[in-house]
């Protein structure tokens, strides 16, 4: 009979291979999985190609790592875009403030966390494999100490957004989130500015939830397989409120070509608490930032 | 072959006649001891943070979501892994029956790995506000140390695992005791899972590791920091303190051999149950949650073991410090081993998921268990290593209540709190910030927990200073075992 116990190097050999064995099923053969990374064109799915945007040109971005300029284009339906040279300095100041810690960016399938974080009159969609594959690193989020962000782009104003982060508990009494008073600056005349980190992390906390321009909730798959999955006995639940499940379209207006969705304007996400604006701070802010309203 | 006996294993009178002289252990435990007390100050600014969010206003570098991962990193790479580190430099050689193969790559080992710590910490910290990937954080949960700090842990766990082996291909007794397979598998382990988990974002090509595949594999590597590192680790100083301080034979060989290889052969594949209803394949979840209730193999026959062992000895418990700290763990060890399958379960998961709950569980596995297994063994070791008894059993005695009924508060309030504030979430008609303001009471409790926690470890770090420093004539291992006991046994 073996005895790994009576020797060292039998012993080590079976701790690495149990390890090894693990590694295998657990992240190698899962990260073969076609909608974790970046694809080619997908006729016939959502998905259709993924482009990247920099310095006002649109890329297709191929799985290689490779890209071709496509010049101004029209981003299509079911296509996923990636971040501006802003958003991703802004995802590195996310990262750097740690707000993964106290947000989550996934909405799970279950019926109350969906209304909870509802897009202007629908449901929000639960998270997709695939609105993450510009993500490195991953905000997924483990804790909400605060709420969910992954549908938040939009639901407020960029000022309101710079008022919050200036000052979190003037916004939302009650909050327990920091203030995050370094990433702006007082001029002389005493007036408070977002400096470029604070600028760089409105606009990428903006594109959270445009991962995926368009939703046919109809065209969901139920069965299993890839793509968002439903438990039975929730989905008599899931219905989508109002005329259709439309997120808007600021990154089509982004790449130069207007996109054919229909954009509703964000309304009230539910329950939402009373906002008092800084005077100050607002018209600071004003000349800086541009409204998301104005942009669509 | 069933019932094995530590002092079945020293057949020679040679190897007992060496004589340890422990340098790299008392280093270790020192920088352990250091750290145990700066990231527990840390965690109680972090929870005190939560009652009062304008503490340390405007500060960049105290903000709370900073100083969050210094805490949880420093604890367990700080502190847990040091003492880890001192007590494999202690009992290792004496359970190989040799010297520490070198004292010097020991002291290198922890020097190097402490400055890993403090590099990372900084890092973390960053009170200059660097948006540079070699500096700041890395932005995933239990791998946030910056890549210099990876660099220099790695090294010096390598120094380490070399050091470790060349003590064991020069043991003296052929058969292998638990606690050595257990201290092997932490050092292997530890290289791979750190490998691993670290760099493939670091190496790779930018597109290689993005999105859900990302947190795959952080998923991977930070269920692997308390499954296939703090675990085996801890179970090794367990599997040799609790029999040498109690004097009692270990119950099973057999069950510990099976406790050994279904640990490593079944956690690994629990990371997935970090992201039940997330963005992942439902198949990878499920596996993750069948692995998560296989694991009450490994859990229970280690328990079933200790348990065993101390059958007809409780009466120890009263005055045996070592003991006590250890079966303390032990039913810690059982709870969350019972509470973790559970969460795992969709339903459950579904209302204790992002609540205070998980962090109530995660601490119950990393200071209920472990940093109580390493207490125990701080008490049974640093006596030894200096050759001198314990400086007060009294002020032990306070910590261990101090630490374990602060844990007590701090875990209850966390998880009745967590478990009320997920069935809030489910009703989407209570707004967000009414569900945050009803968590103030928990998270007072919670504060006030921590800080007995705290005021235990200032006590353990003051203990541990007096019983190195106050002068006494060296003492031998029977006048050691005489002393321990003595003190609360009078006062009882």
């Amino acid at each position: 009979m073996i005895k790994p116990e009576k020797s060292a190097a039998l012993t080590g050999i079976g701790i690495l291979t149990v390890f090894t064995v693990g590694l295998i099923f657990t992240m190698l053969i899962p990260s073969f999985n076609e909608n974790w990374s970046q694809k080619t064109e997908r006729d016939g799915t959502r998905y259709h190609q993924t482009y990247i945007s920099r310095g006002g040109a649109l890329y297709r971005q191929w799985p290689d790592g490779t890209q071709d300029n496509v010049g101004p284009t029209t981003v299509r339906e079911g296509d996923i875009v990636g971040y501006t040279d802003l958003e991703e300095v802004g995802r590195r100041v996310y990262q750097r403030e740690g707000c993964m810690y106290c947000h989550s960016q996934q909405i799970r399938p279950l019926n109350g966390e969906m209304t909870r974080y509802s897009v202007g009159g629908s449901l929000a969609l639960n998270s997709d494999e695939r609105e993450y594959v510009f993500d490195q690193p991953h905000f997924l989020g483990t804790r909400r100490i605060g709420p969910d962000l992954s549908r938040e782009g939009g639901k407020y104003s960029d000022d309101w957004q710079y008022s919050h982060f200036y000052d979190p508990r003037q916004m939302v009494p009650g909050s327990v989130m920091p203030a995050f008073q370094w990433l702006f600056n007082i001029d002389a005349q005493g007036n408070v500015l977002p400096n470029a980190d604070g600028r760089a992390l409105v606009a990428y906390v903006q594109t959270l939830g445009f991962g995926r321009l368009i939703h046919d909730p109809s065209t969901y798959p139920t069965h299993g397989g890839w793509g968002p999955w439903i438990r039975p006995k929730d989905q008599q639940n899931f219905q989508i409120r109002g005329e259709s499940a439309v997120l808007h379209a600021a990154h089509g207006v982004r790449a130069g070509e207007p996109v054919s969705v229909t954009n509703t304007l964000p309304s009230s996400p539910l329950s939402k608490p009373e906002f008092r604006t800084p005077d100050k701070l607002k018209s600071a802010v004003g000349s800086h930032a541009t409204p998301l309203q104005t942009k669509l | 072959m069933a019932v094995q006996q530590i002092s079945n294993m020293q057949p020679s009178a040679r190897p007992d006649r060496i004589v340890h002289d422990d340098l790299a252990a008392k280093v270790a435990m020192w920088c352990a001891i250091g750290f145990l007390c700066l990231f527990g100050i840390l965690g109680i600014i972090a929870s005190i943070k939560f009652v009062m969010p304008t503490l340390f206003y405007g500060q960049n570098w105290m903000a709370w979501p900073r100083i969050r991962p210094a805490h949880v990193q420093g604890m367990i790479f700080g502190w847990l892994l040091c003492i880890y580190m001192s007590l494999f430099y202690y009992m290792i050689p004496r359970l190989t029956g040799t010297k520490l193969f070198s004292d010097k790559i020991g002291i290198f080992t922890v020097l190097f790995w402490s400055l890993g710590v403090l590099v990372g910490t900084v890092g973390l910290i960053n009170p200059t506000d660097s948006l540079s990937p070699w500096w700041m954080t890395k932005g995933k949960e239990y791998e946030e140390y910056n890549p210099i700090s990876n660099a220099i842990l790695f090294t010096a766990w390598c120094s380490l695992i070399y050091n470790m082996m060349q003590t064991f291909v020069r043991r003296r007794y052929t058969q292998m005791y638990a606690a050595l397979w257990y201290a092997m598998g932490c050092l292997l382990w530890t290289a791979f899972v750190y490998m691993i988990g670290n760099w493939p974002s670091q190496l790779l090509p930018d597109h290689a590791f993005k999105g859900i595949n990302d947190a795959n594999v952080n998923w991977f590597y930070g269920h692997s920091v308390v499954g296939l590192i703090a675990t085996p680790g801890g179970l090794a100083i367990a599997y040799y303190i609790l029999p040498k301080a109690t004097n009692a034979p270990l119950y099973s060989h057999k069950l510990s051999l099976i406790g050994f290889w279904t640990l490593g052969a079944i956690y690994i594949w629990n990371g997935a149950h970090h992201m039940i209803y997330g963005p992942i394949p439902y198949w990878l979840q499920t596996v993750a949650t069948v692995f998560s209730f296989l694991l009450f193999i490994p859990v229970f026959s280690v328990i079933t073991n200790f348990f065993g062992t101390i059958r007809g000895e409780w009466h120890q418990l009263r005055n045996n410090i070592p003991m006590k700290f250890i079966m303390a763990g032990t039913v810690f060890y059982l709870l969350v081993c019972i509470q973790g399958p559970l969460q795992a379960l969709r339903d459950l998961n579904a209302v204790v998921h992002f609540t205070d709950w998980v962090i109530g569980h995660a601490h119950m596995a990393l200071f209920g268990t472990f940093t109580f297994f390493a207490y125990g063994g701080a008490y049974y070791a640093v006596p030894r290593m200096y050759k001198k008894p314990l400086y007060s059993e009294h002020i032990a005695d306070w910590q261990f209540w101090l630490s374990f009924l602060g844990f007590l508060v701090f875990s209850v309030a966390l998880w009745v709190g967590g478990f009320v504030q997920g069935l809030q979430w489910n009703n989407p008609n209570i707004p967000f910030i009414q569900t945050v303001n009803d968590m103030a009471p928990y998270w007072q409790a919670r504060a006030g927990g921590g800080s007995m926690m705290l005021l235990g470890m200032i006590l353990f770090a003051f203990n541990m200073y007096k019983t190195a420093t106050v002068p006494a004539p060296p003492a031998t291992e029977a006048e050691i075992r005489t002393s321990e006991g003595r003190a609360v046994a009078a006062n009882a």
